[in-house]
């Protein structure tokens, strides 16, 4: 028989065969090879094969046959293959969504990356999805996030972009979490709004979808009886895929997917693939939000362990002040009794020496050295009381009325106006009474001299933000910052005790009461103090 | 003349107010302890009684308590050598509060304010 092609050449040029492309050159030397690949179906070796048959040779019809089962069963397999690099492909993507779901423990990347998935032509290639979440204190599914083109111009773009880029999903994912989540939130804010339904609601769709815990495909949703209408509407669409979240059992979220711009038939297999899907998703955003309230628990046991410290501080602080209350009590005691006799009795003796006496200088000095030694002790024991500030709610204006009524005759004898403008709808204030007063009354009569002309001091009160402000403006004392800045210093090097702490405590009694103290001077206006009494209960500082 | 009652452990301190309060013109009667001011109080009335806070062994607070169930008619003055004593609100039974000084000025004008004032009330009382 006389061949028309080369298939029982054992080695040929590339002119002998026109199916043998460049690349398939070890093609030329292999017959065997040549024969399985480029000559089952080419024409020539068919019509070699007919003009056998013609010829009435008895395997020409035998090797027909062969011949056809063996290019079906090629197409079958080139078929399964396509199949299988398929399922490669799919495998790969969860795999890669896989990872990116279990390394994540931030919800709204985890979200992400879910409606990412779905909607790009790299995952699942629907056009849009909407997530909702399950919310079971309110005890509604509330719509949380949407993805994908509201019309066919914005898919466009999108979609250019995407190609342009050439992401992969992780990229993808990354892109949308920090460009576009907000956009897309405010975008979809009117239909995230109204898919929020009430997990009571048995009879709803989604609900039911939810219950079920199983994959719903809604065809014909605009004629559906379960579909209700206003849904339909909402979502535009006739088809659409609701994918429950399941994890462990428990209610997360649903996903509703649609192709509301291709309108492509959402198949079987589609449904399927996002079932698979949609496990690692919900677990993965059952475990973000437990992160998040592992987090508020964690924030809070180290808030409380704070607390706890701060405590144990304070009762070794308190454990200090009792040691230093009860050392300060028995100096009370053991001091001032002897130094009462003493200066009470050279007062006495005072009273009776005429004045003539050569000895009544001593016993001045005596009374005088008494009344400094009183002074010392009366700071010490201040200063030891203000280790104990003890603080409730008090009324400003009793607070300032005490403090003036308790100052009127040293001030009047000095020649003092005093004026006190209060202000309107004072709430109480959170203080040490006792402290405040103190410190009230040793503003205004404390021992700074250079006295001015204008011998007035007016007090203001003011309601501020979570507090009142109490000024109190001393236009008769006249001194400079710096040295006004150094009176606020306690047992200040240069100061002796009894030499007028006053200032310097007061400043101490409020910082401990956590209430802020300005002592302003100008050598021509005066002195300007600032108190700024918290109206809410806080914490001991 | 009014009375007074001065209570207080320090023997100085007592001679001390005796001796400035006869010059206001008060008779004065001391005693070192609760025990002698309840035996110095039998059987004798007393315009006034002035009370330091901290006895040996025993707290002025406790016979204030005392004085105000038994002798509610006769005002007692507190003096210590601690003014916190002011937030004791056992404290707040007395009718009038001085911290201890060398200078009874302050002393001597409480006793003149609390003796006013019930003189005051007794004469509204009649």
């Amino acid at each position: 028989m006389d061949r028309g092609c080369c298939w029982d050449s054992k080695e040929i040029e590339q002119a002998d065969c026109p199916r043998i492309s460049e690349g398939e050159e070890e093609l030329l030397v292999s017959k065997r090879q040549r024969n399985l690949e480029k000559c089952s179906d080419c024409p020539r070796f068919l019509s070699d094969l007919n003009r056998l048959r013609e010829e009435a040779n008895p395997l020409a019809p035998v090797l027909i046959n062969l011949l056809a089962e063996y290019n079906r069963q090629k197409t079958q397999i080139q078929s399964l293959i396509s199949f299988l690099d398929n399922k490669t492909l799919e495998i790969r993507f969860l795999h890669e969504l896989g990872y990116v779901l279990q390394s994540s423990v931030n919800l709204d990347e985890v979200l992400s990356v879910a409606l990412t998935a779905i909607t790009a032509g790299k995952g699942f290639g629907m056009n849009r999805a909407f997530l909702l979440l399950c919310d079971r204190e309110e005890g509604v599914l509330k719509g949380y996030l949407g993805l994908g083109p509201r019309n066919l111009e914005e898919a466009s773009q999108v979609w250019d972009e995407i190609l342009q880029n050439d992401m992969d999903l992780q990229t993808l994912a990354q892109n949308f979490r920090l460009n576009k989540l907000s956009s897309e939130r405010a975008k979809f804010h009117d239909v995230l709004e109204q898919l929020t339904i009430p997990l009571s609601n048995k009879e709803h769709i989604i609900i039911k979808a939810l219950d079920g815990k199983r994959p719903v495909m809604v065809e014909g949703a605009f004629r559906h009886p379960d579909v209700p209408p206003e849904l339909a509407r909402l979502l535009g669409v006739d088809a659409f895929l609701l994918m429950p979240l399941i994890s462990r059992n428990r209610r997360v979220g649903m996903i509703i997917a649609d192709n509301c711009i291709t309108h492509r038939t959402i198949t079987e297999e589609d449904m399927r693939s996002l079932e698979t899907f949609s496990f690692p998703v919900a677990f993965a955003i059952e475990r973000a939000s437990l992160y998040d309230k592992l987090q508020v628990e964690l924030n809070r046991v180290t808030e409380a362990g704070k607390k706890l410290k701060e405590q144990q501080e304070l009762i070794v602080r308190m454990e200090n002040m009792a040691l230093v209350g009860r050392i300060t009590s028995s100096i009370a005691h053991s001091v001032r009794n002897p130094l009462m006799i003493i200066g009470g009795f050279a007062r006495s003796m005072l009273k009776n020496s005429p004045e003539s006496d050569p000895k009544r200088t001593f016993i001045e000095s005596i009374v005088a050295e008494t009344r400094h030694l009183e002074g010392v002790l009366d700071e010490i024991l201040n200063y030891s009381d203000s280790l104990y500030p003890t603080r409730d709610f008090w009324d400003v204006n009793q607070l300032v009325e005490t403090a003036l009524r308790d100052t009127a005759d040293t001030l009047t004898s000095l020649g003092y106006a005093t004026a006190y403008i209060p202000g309107q709808e004072l709430p109480a204030v959170y203080i040490d009474f006792k402290q405040l007063s103190y410190c009230l009354r040793t503003v205004l009569q404390n021992d700074i001299t250079g006295l001015g002309v204008d011998r007035s001091i007016v007090i203001t009160s003011q309601r501020g933000e979570e507090c009142v402000i109490l000024r109190v403006e001393d236009h008769s004392r006249h001194i400079s910052q710096a040295e006004l800045d150094h009176l606020l210093v306690p047992f200040s090097e240069t100061r002796d005790l009894g030499a007028g702490l006053g200032l310097a405590l007061c400043k101490t009694m409020l910082e401990k009461q956590g209430v802020p103290f300005v002592a302003q001077a100008d050598l021509h206006e005066g002195i300007r103090y600032s108190i700024t009494l918290p109206t809410r209960k806080e914490e001991q500082p | 003349m009014s009375r007074l009652l001065v209570v207080d452990d320090e023997a100085n301190i007592r001679l001390l107010y005796a001796e400035e309060l006869k010059d206001e013109g008060y008779e004065v009667v001391t005693a070192a302890n609760s025990a002698e001011a309840a035996e110095k109080l039998q059987g004798s009335t007393f315009d006034l009684a002035v009370l330091d806070i901290k006895l040996k062994n025993e707290s002025g607070i406790e016979l204030l308590q005392k004085l105000v169930k038994e002798r509610h008619d006769m005002p007692v003055i507190l003096c210590s050598a601690f003014s916190c004593y002011k937030d004791d609100f056992s404290a707040w039974l007395a009718d009038g509060y001085v911290v201890k000084s060398g200078d009874l000025t302050e002393l001597k004008q409480e006793i003149a304010r609390v003796l006013a004032k019930k003189a005051q009330k007794a004469k509204a009382g009649a």
